[in-house]
């Protein structure tokens, strides 16, 4: 019995349609799904210590810079990234735009503008540079909101103040 | 002049090496850049702050990350953990809280003080228009029985060139 001889050797080649088909998929689906890095910032702050169910601190601290803030005028409601009015029928995030007015309380002295507060800030900070902060957001006769509570936490940081507290008591 | 004729009857054959090899690298690149921990973060409009510092999360550190939207709704890792129009009690959240209390480093709450509180802070990331009292509400809840973190950050933007004027609707 004569044994076949085996015959020329071709060259192998596996289909490759498949492959690329799953790749272009994954591809498409990377592109699709991708959301870069965005670059977030964070303003640090302290709840209270010394109140609720914890003990009182050793020793008595200084007396903390009390920053009350209100809203005394609540403002046009505007898209978030433009100047276009927003549609309460549409709904979705808002901002409030420049006519909204804010009132910033530090002692005696009352403001709207965050300017000088800083300035009021940064001398209380000089002062007594141990001393602490507290701010206290209010909802009448319009409710504060994030982006205000930032603000006043941004103007105590740029001042100096280490140890912000926020107070965490919703009325 | 006789032209050469063409002997060979199969197709012409593309070689596809090339491109699978520009198409893998695509598919390293955008393996490499997805960054899976922004899943914990929803898209919201951040107020911006001059004085923010960026943001550069520990993967180690245990800090949770809150969310709250223009209406209130809370959400953590993408899942709704409170709704103001099916008001809970904040019961889920305040579960989730102190799981995550529990689970922090602890220190004590004053130098020599035996009574221990977690030592990691809270990310409480919210939108601009968000109403301060849900902000106020979470903050609460830190403070509650078996959760107590006293630390919190709170998300901002970072590209204010001058601190804005709160009369100009304080924002930037």
């Amino acid at each position: 019995m004569t044994m076949g001889s085996a015959a020329p050797q071709d060259e192998i080649k596996g289909d490759m349609t498949p492959m690329i088909d799953v790749v272009f998929q994954l591809m498409i689906f990377f592109m699709c799904t991708i959301k870069f890095k965005t670059l977030e910032g964070k303003l640090t702050a302290y709840l209270p210590k010394d109140v609720g169910v914890n003990t009182t601190p050793p020793t008595a601290p200084l007396e903390k810079v009390d920053i009350v803030v209100k809203v005394l005028k609540e403002g046009t409601k505007l898209q978030p990234l433009r100047d276009d009015p927003w549609d309460p029928a549409v709904g979705g995030p808002y901002r409030y735009g420049p006519d909204r007015v804010l009132q910033f309380q530090v002692g005696s002295m009352v403001t709207p503008s965050a300017e000088e507060l800083y300035a009021r800030l940064k001398q209380l900070h000089t002062a007594q540079p141990e001393r602490a902060a507290t701010i206290d957001p209010k909802f009448k006769p319009f409710s504060t909101t994030y982006a205000d509570l930032v603000l006043a936490l941004n103007a105590s940081v740029l001042a100096g103040f280490t140890d912000i507290t926020l107070k965490g008591s919703s009325e | 002049m006789r032209l050469a004729k063409d002997k060979s009857d199969a197709p012409p054959e593309m070689d596809m090496t090339p491109m699978i090899d520009v198409v893998f690298q695509l598919i390293i690149f955008f393996m490499l850049i997805t960054d899976m921990t922004q899943k914990e973060l929803e898209e919201l409009y951040l107020p911006k702050a001059k004085v923010a510092a960026a943001d550069k999360p520990n993967p180690l550190e245990i800090r949770p990350i809150i969310n709250v939207l223009a209406d209130g709704t809370v959400w953590v890792k993408r899942e709704l953990y409170y709704d103001p129009a099916k008001d809970d009690k904040f019961n889920r959240l305040k579960e989730y809280l102190a799981r995550m209390a529990k689970q922090m480093p602890k220190k004590p709450i004053f130098p020599g003080s035996p009574l221990l509180v977690p030592d990691n802070p809270l990310l409480i990331r919210a939108d601009q228009s968000t109403p301060a009292k849900y902000i106020q509400k979470v903050m609460e809840l830190c403070g509650g029985a078996g959760i107590q973190i006293w630390k919190v950050e709170l998300a901002a933007g970072t590209e204010t060139p001058e601190l804005p004027d709160a009369g100009q609707g304080g924002k930037s």
